[in-house]
């Protein structure tokens, strides 16, 4: 048909024409009720928690066609782990072998660590929750939004998975659990722009959130004043506040501290730990709670116990007298009187976390 | 009319669901970024070609597929993608007549659109997206829109 034989108002008149039986008007008020509905469905899906089982039911439908999609790349990794060479497979085993090794020298050490470190805590009378098991799963070869760092995942609800669980990979923590369908879940990337983690240096036990920033390979720390103790190459660990990851994971290395003195806060780049852009497989973590730590989560759920690694306070200190006790509430108060301060409160980890640092996740 | 119908759902079906395995297929992530919204290519084409075999049911169902598999809010897709394909059977007549280079023209407005209005659910449900790539997706849509509306017009003579 070209183009210029027909003028702009026959058109016109053929659209009324065709549709004189009532169907603009009928077009009209059937995208105003679609429209509606789907208003609806973003209110309530977004305000109120009823939709779970209309999207669990929706996702039986959409679970076929995301199998589909990733099945050709699930037998196309099958196929070439399949066909891999011996030679590749006995360097592989000596590679892994020696990593093991390697794996199991640290190991001895840090089982009588960790036994020393309960130990210790349990003087302090401030056990956190240790990893009690574990699930792994893989991560399905289905893109989902472009713009958003998430991942879809095989395992699901059938599996007990749950929402805001703690995801890691072999390099450190991956992310959390954002939603469950029956037989998957979608997890959201540290790197996503909209997840922040709660996390502690480790070698000056200072005490921030990470915060993604939408680019893989990059984490920030908004919340440090430039007076901090912070310098590149430090490592980042979970600090376990907040109670959704285990304490003491790795989660990045710094990459870049830029200070303008005209700023009052530190602009810190983190070079996350855990592969987020190659790991095919996760570790869903469960948390094995302790009586100390659900007692205070539910007296104060802002202030969950302490869980610096090192304690600046000799265990001894619980059994000193009154006034050493009395002493450190107008400590914390003056702490709280500056942010500049928030250097010196890493040190003595005795109080609660002050406001600001709870503004987490 | 009636046998005529029965014909056409298979089609549709079929094409939407191949749109919808697309929307999610893996792709390298500069690709990823300029993936074009098939499943609204596919929608558009049918409401155009003949709105009862497509139409707002379509579209409003289709919109929904993609919020499940995408992950995001229920009814985000849904709701744009039921106010494009409106206006999209309101220009149907004028759209067949055009030449190609109009056709894409209009496809691509209407995609920008349709755009606008995910960007700004996106916003109003508080995780806004704020990178400039998703306003490539529309230009790559309506680049292929010839090559869409020919792959399914050929399909449906079959």
């Amino acid at each position: 048909m070209p183009a210029g034989s027909i003028g702009n108002s026959p058109p016109m008149v053929a659209f009324r024409s065709t549709d004189s039986s009532g169907r603009t008007s009928g077009l009209l008020l059937r995208c105003v009720l679609y429209s509606l509905l789907a208003l609806g469905l973003i209110i309530v899906d977004k305000r109120y928690d009823h939709l779970g089982k209309i999207r669990r039911w929706l996702s039986f439908v959409a679970y076929p066609v995301q199998v589909a999609v990733a099945s050709p790349f699930e037998g196309w990794h099958w196929f070439r782990e399949s066909v891999t060479t011996r030679d590749t497979l006995r360097a592989d085993n000596e590679r892994l072998e020696a990593q093991l090794r390697v794996a199991q020298f640290r190991l001895q050490r840090y089982e009588a660590l960790e036994a020393e470190s309960q130990r210790l805590r349990a003087l302090r009378d401030a056990t956190v929750g240790v990893t009690d098991r574990f699930i792994i799963g893989d991560i399905m070869d289905v893109d989902l939004d472009a713009f958003r760092e998430r991942v879809l995942v095989d395992k699901g609800a059938s599996q007990g998975v749950f929402v805001g669980q703690a995801v890691l990979d072999a390099g450190g923590v991956f992310g959390q659990v954002a939603r469950v369908e029956q037989y998957t879940s979608e997890v959201i990337l540290l790197s996503d722009p909209a997840h922040a983690i709660p996390v502690q240096i480790n070698r000056t036990g200072l005490r921030t959130v990470a915060v993604g920033t939408g680019d893989t390979g990059r984490l920030k720390l908004p919340y440090l004043p430039t007076s901090a103790d912070v310098v590149v190459g430090d490592l980042l660990v979970t600090s376990g506040l907040g109670g959704g990851f285990p304490p003491g994971y790795p989660v990045g290395t710094v990459s870049s501290v830029k200070r303008d003195p005209a700023q009052s806060l530190a602009d810190v780049d983190v070079r996350p730990a855990a592969a987020l852009d190659r790991s095919r497989e996760l570790m869903f973590v469960w948390l094995k709670p302790s009586a100390t730590l659900t007692a205070s989560a539910a007296a104060s759920p802002a202030a969950p116990p302490n869980p610096a690694p090192a304690p600046a306070r000799p265990p001894a200190a619980t059994a000193r007298s009154a006034p050493s006790s009395a002493k450190a509430p107008a400590k914390a108060e003056a702490r709280a009187s500056g942010p500049s301060a928030s250097a010196l409160h890493a040190r003595a980890p005795g109080a609660a976390p002050p406001a600001h640092k709870a503004s987490g996740p | 009319m009636m046998r005529e119908e029965r014909i056409q759902r298979l089609p549709v079906v079929v094409s939407a669901l191949v749109a919808l395995a697309l929307a999610v297929i893996p792709l390298p992530a500069l690709l990823d970024a300029l993936r074009p919204d098939f499943l609204v290519l596919v929608v558009f084409y049918w409401s155009i070609e003949s709105p009862r075999a497509g139409g707002l049911a379509l579209a409003f169902f289709s919109g929904l597929a993609l919020d499940v598999i995408n992950g995001v809010v229920l009814g985000q897709h849904a709701l744009a993608l039921t106010l494009i394909t409106a206006w999209a059977i309101h220009l149907r007549l004028r759209l067949r007549v055009f030449s190609i280079l109009s056709q894409s023209l209009t496809i691509f407005m209407l995609l920008t659109l349709y755009q606008f209005i995910l960007f700004w659910v996106d916003g109003a449900t508080g995780n806004p997206v704020v990178n400039f790539g998703r306003w490539l997706a529309p230009v790559v849509g309506g680049a292929i829109w010839p090559l869409v509306s020919g792959i399914l017009s050929r399909f449906r003579e079959r």
